[in-house]
C-alpha cells in the first residue's frame, strides 16, 4: 500500500499553496479519467445492457422491445442444457487449474533447482503463452488428428491397432482432450510466476535449514512451500478465472460438440446471441454464469488471501 | 545465476523435469512446423517429417491469401491499441497508487471486468460501436483493444509506479514543476523499462485476441489474424498443410518480438504482477 505522505498533512501548508494544490487534484482526476472510463464502458455499461436484455424481450439489432420480467432467467434455468454446461464448465475450470497448477510448479521448482537452466531455456518455456489461443486450437487439432496426427502416429508405433484414436470425435475424450490444450497453454503462466516467488524467498532461511538437515521433501514442505504458498493460491485464482473463460480453443477444436459434450456457458451465449440472435436468453444464461464463476471463486480468492497475510 | 550456484548441488531430478517438459512444450510446436511443410497425402500417412518439404503452403499463404492482409491488420491493431494503453494506464496508475484518486473503489474495482468472460461485453460494444459508425473498421477495433486492457496495465504497472521513491516526485513539485511536467519528465522515463515490459504484453494479448474481432472485424480488409485464420480453418477445402503455414507465419511475429524482448518480458511479467 502506498503511504499516504501528501494526504494526512495540509493544515501546516500556509494558505498560497492552497491553489497550486487543488489544481494538482484537478490534475490527478484527468490522469486517472481513462481508467474511470474503460471501467465504465466495458463494466458499468455491458452489466447494466445484460441485466436490462435479461429482464426484456431482445433481438441483436432490437433490444428491449419488451420487459418480460423473470421469464428468460425462469427459462434458462429450467433448460437442462444450461444447467448441464454450467456443471461442466466448473469441473473443466477446477480440473484444469489444478492439473496446471501442479505441471507449473513442479516445472519452476525444477528451473529453480537446476544449474544449468539459463534464461534462454526459461523462455523456451514461454512458447506455449506467446502463441495465440486459436494457433493452440489449431496445433491440438493436429495433434488428436485420428488419420495421420501426432498422437494417431506415436500410439500405432508404440503398437495400438484398429480403429484410430479420435478423441475430439468421443463424447467423452472430447473435454479432456481440450483441457491438455488449455494446460499447455497457461502452465507458463504459473511456472513464471511461480519461479519469480522463488527467487523472491531468502535463500539464507533456506540454507540455514539445508545445514540444520532439512533436505528434499521436508525442505520442500517447511521451508519452501510456506514462503510461496501465497502466490500459488493467487496464481491458482488466475488460472481458474481464465479457464472459465475457455471459448477460442472450443470454437476452433469441437464448435461445442460431439452432441453437447464440450458446450459451456460461453459458447451456449454466444450461440444464443449470435446466432439464434435471442440477446435475452443470452443475457440470462451470462447472469446465471456470472453467479456461477463468483461463486466458485469467492472462497478461491479468501483462501489467498489468508495465505498471503 | 550466481546465487542459483550458492547451496545447490546438481539434481537429476530438476534436470529430467526440466527435459521432459521442454520436449512437451516443444513437440507440438514443432508438429506444427512439419505439418506445414507437408503435402495432403504426407499428412494422413503417419510421418512425422517430410523427406522434401513443400515451401509452396507458404508461397499460397503469403500470395493469394488474406493472412499476410490480416497479419498487418493485426499488427496494427495491436501495437496502436498497446500505444494509446499504455499512454492511458501510466497516469491512471500514478494518480491511484501516489494520490489515491478514486479512492478505495477505483483501485479495488478497476480488475473486475476482467473477472468475467469477455463475451459479456461483445454484445454491448457492438451495439455502441454501430452507433458511433465504428463497426467492421480497424479505428473501432484499436479503441476497444486500447480501452480493454487499461485495467491490466494499470494493475501490472502499479507495482512499479508504487517502488519510485516519493521524495522525486515531492522535490520536483516544490521546484514548481505541474502534475504534468512530473508526470512526463520524471515518472515516464523512470518507469521506462516497465512501459515497454507491459507494452508488450498488453501488444501481445491484442495480437492473441479472438473473441471481440471475430464481431467486430467482419469485413475482409479489417480482418485480423486470429479471425482469417479461423475462417481458413472453416472452409473444408482448404488443405491442412497451408492452415499450418498460415499458423505459423502469423506467429512468427510473436516468437521474434519474444526472443529480442526476452528480458523486458520476464521482468515486466513477475515484478509487476504478483504483489
Amino acid at each position: 500500500m502506498a503511504k499516504s505522505t501528501t494526504l494526512g498533512l495540509p493544515p501546516v501548508r500556509p494558505l498560497p499553496r492552497q491553489a497550486p494544490r487543488r489544481r494538482a487534484e484537478w490534475a490527478h482526476r484527468v490522469f486517472a479519467t481513462p481508467s474511470v472510463l474503460s471501467l465504465l464502458v466495458l463494466g458499468a455499461y455491458p452489466l447494466i445492457f445484460i441485466i436490462a436484455a435479461a429482464l426484456s424481450e431482445s433481438s441483436l439489432g432490437r433490444p428491449f422491445q419488451q420487459f418480460v420480467g423473470g421469464d428468460n432467467l425462469a427459462s434458462a434455468v429450467a433448460d437442462t442444457d444450461v444447467i448441464a454446461a454450467l456443471v461442466r464448465s466448473t469441473v473443466y475450470a477446477l480440473g484444469v487449474s489444478l492439473v496446471s497448477v501442479t505441471l507449473g510448479v513442479v516445472v519452476a521448482l525444477a528451473l529453480h533447482r537446476a544449474v544449468a537452466a539459463g534464461s534462454f531455456v526459461r523462455t523456451l518455456f514461454l512458447l506455449p503463452l506467446i502463441t495465440p489461443p486459436v494457433v493452440v486450437g489449431i496445433i491440438w487439432k493436429l495433434v488428436f488428428n485420428p488419420s495421420g496426427g501426432l498422437l494417431d502416429t506415436v500410439t500405432r508405433f508404440l503398437g495400438h491397432t484398429g480403429a484410430p484414436l479420435s478423441l475430439l470425435s468421443s463424447t467423452d475424450w472430447a473435454f479432456p482432450a481440450i483441457g491438455v490444450a488449455d494446460v499447455w497453454e497457461w502452465t507458463p503462466l504459473v511456472t513464471l510466476l511461480v519461479f519469480a516467488a522463488l527467487l523472491g524467498q531468502d535463500p539464507e532461511v533456506r540454507e540455514a535449514a539445508a545445514l540444520d538437515g532439512a533436505h528434499g521433501f521436508r525442505l520442500f514442505r517447511s521451508i519452501t512451500l510456506p514462503a510461496i504458498r501465497g502466490v500459488v493460491a493467487a496464481v491458482f485464482f488466475i488460472r481458474l478465472v481464465i479457464a472459465f473463460k475457455a471459448f477460442d480453443l472450443i470454437v476452433l477444436m469441437t464448435s461445442g460438440g460431439p452432441g453437447q459434450s464440450t458446450t459451456t456457458p460461453t459458447y451456449l451465449i454466444y450461440q444464443a446471441a449470435l446466432q439464434q440472435f435471442d440477446v435475452g436468453r443470452a443475457a440470462a444464461i451470462t447472469l446465471l454464469f456470472a453467479a456461477v464463476v463468483t461463486i466458485v471463486t469467492i472462497p478461491v480468492a479468501i483462501l489467498t488471501r489468508r495465505l498471503q497475510q | 545465476m550466481t546465487r542459483a550456484h550458492r547451496g545447490r548441488d546438481r539434481s537429476p531430478l530438476a534436470t529430467t523435469t526440466i527435459v521432459l517438459g521442454l520436449l512437451l512444450t516443444l513437440v507440438p510446436i514443432a508438429y506444427l512446423v512439419s505439418v506445414s511443410l507437408m503435402d495432403r497425402a504426407e499428412i494422413t500417412s503417419g510421418i512425422l517429417v517430410t523427406g522434401e518439404p513443400k515451401w509452396q503452403n507458404w508461397a499460397d499463404v503469403l500470395s493469394g491469401s488474406p493472412v499476410p492482409r490480416a497479419i498487418a491488420n493485426s499488427l496494427i491493431a495491436a501495437v496502436l491499441g498497446a500505444l494509446l494503453t499504455i499512454v492511458f494506464a501510466l497516469p491512471g496508475a500514478w494518480a491511484i497508487v501516489r494520490y489515491r484518486t478514486g479512492g478505495r473503489t477505483l483501485a479495488a474495482t478497476l480488475m473486475s471486468p476482467w473477472l468475467l468472460p469477455p463475451i459479456v461485453a461483445v454484445i454491448p460494444i457492438m451495439a455502441l460501436l454501430r452507433t458511433v459508425g465504428l463497426a467492421n473498421t480497424l479505428v473501432g477495433l484499436t479503441i476497444v483493444y486500447a480501452f480493454v486492457n487499461i485495467p491490466v496495465a494499470v494493475w501490472l504497472l502499479e507495482g512499479f509506479v508504487r517502488a519510485l521513491p516519493v521524495e522525486i516526485d515531492e522535490a520536483a513539485q516544490l521546484d514548481g514543476a505541474g502534475s504534468w511536467r512530473v508526470l512526463v519528465s520524471i515518472v515516464a522515463p523512470l518507469v521506462s523499462p516497465a512501459l515497454v515490459a507491459v507494452g508488450i504484453i498488453v501488444a501481445i494479448l491484442n495480437y492473441h485476441e479472438f473473441l471481440l474481432a471475430t464481431f467486430l472485424t467482419q469485413s475482409a480488409d479489417s480482418q485480423t489474424f486470429t479471425v482469417a485464420l479461423s475462417l481458413f480453418l472453416g472452409e473444408r477445402l482448404t488443405h491442412t498443410g497451408k492452415i499450418a503455414a498460415a499458423a505459423v507465419i502469423g506467429i512468427l511475429p510473436l516468437f521474434a518480438l519474444a526472443t529480442v524482448m526476452q528480458r523486458w518480458l520476464v521482468g515486466g511479467l513477475t515484478s509487476g504482477s504478483v504483489k
